[in-house]
């Protein structure tokens, strides 16, 4: 009975631990990755469009964050297009430049 | 000649809503671990006035946090310790606030049958939300005192603080 009791609170506590944690990574966008300077095709993992930032899932799992600058340009169709236009899920191109461990988007191409 | 920026800038907010919850935090850990060893109500009652007050500081410092995110990301050369301080500020916010959620369901008498559990569970909690609140605190420095985050960096000649 007394084992019993042990393994329902060990129980009670790992999964109190596994939704804290899964609510704490999931709140801000999770881990992200540095890769070099480069042209790389992703989808868009999160827009944050208060900080002009996003997510890009790219084609190897790894998954980048972008915080816009001056410099970038944003298009669809060859066309220059507002930072509104991007939206969750949609596949991208996005030229990078690594700056220390800093990624600065020189461009992103909206494909679809 | 370089201009002097003003103090009250957005990403100022951060570091002066952090300090509080930090130590608020810790202290009432400590006050827990007090309470359990000499199984004082003062303490016990201490820890968890701490805890609540200290859990409503994390998220009023996750938010400043979050506008000062915008502020200092294009400028730091390693934004991945800046996003170590925000996923783990995060899971400091969320383990508090189950301690703070037990605190309130057990003063309003919902939790009677399993106190021992609770008891363990706060303990627990505190003692890992502390640690991770430490390391949180780490990163946060190390952002403002190996990358300048937020840092004004005065001019060689300083000509900005001349008149």
């Amino acid at each position: 009975m007394q084992m019993t009791n042990l393994k329902l609170n060990a129980t009670v506590i790992t999964v109190v631990f596994a939704v804290i944690f899964a609510f704490g990574i999931s709140s801000c966008g999770g881990n992200t990755d540095v890769v070099d300077s480069g042209t790389y095709s992703g989808t868009i993992k999160k827009v944050e469009p208060e900080k002009t930032e996003i997510y890009v899932t790219l084609e190897d799992g790894k998954t980048i964050e972008l915080y816009f600058i001056e410099e970038t340009t944003l298009t669809k169709n060859g066309e220059k297009v507002d930072f509104s236009a991007l939206a969750k899920g949609q596949e991208v191109e996005v030229e990078v430049k690594k700056v220390g461990k800093r990624l600065d988007p020189i461009s992103v191409t909206i494909k679809e | 000649m370089t201009e002097l920026p003003g103090f009250w800038r957005t990403e100022i907010w951060h570091p002066l809503s952090v300090h509080l919850p930090l130590a608020v935090l810790v202290l009432g850990t400590l006050f827990f671990l007090i309470s359990t060893i000499i199984k004082s109500v003062f303490w016990e009652d201490m820890s968890k006035i701490l805890a609540i007050t200290g859990t409503i500081g994390v998220w009023v410092g996750i938010y400043t946090g979050n506008l000062a995110d915008s502020a200092v990301s294009r400028q730091i050369c390693d934004p991945t310790v800046l996003k170590a301080h925000e996923v783990n500020a995060y899971i400091v916010g969320w383990i508090f606030s189950g301690v703070s959620a037990i605190i309130i369901l057990e003063y309003f008498g919902f939790l009677k049958k399993i106190k021992k559990l609770i008891k363990l569970a706060l303990v627990i909690l505190s003692i890992i939300g502390s640690g991770i609140l430490i390391y949180t605190g780490h990163l946060g420095a190390t952002l403002v005192y190996q990358q300048a985050a937020g840092v004004h960096i005065p001019s060689e000649d300083c000509s900005e603080f001349i008149d």
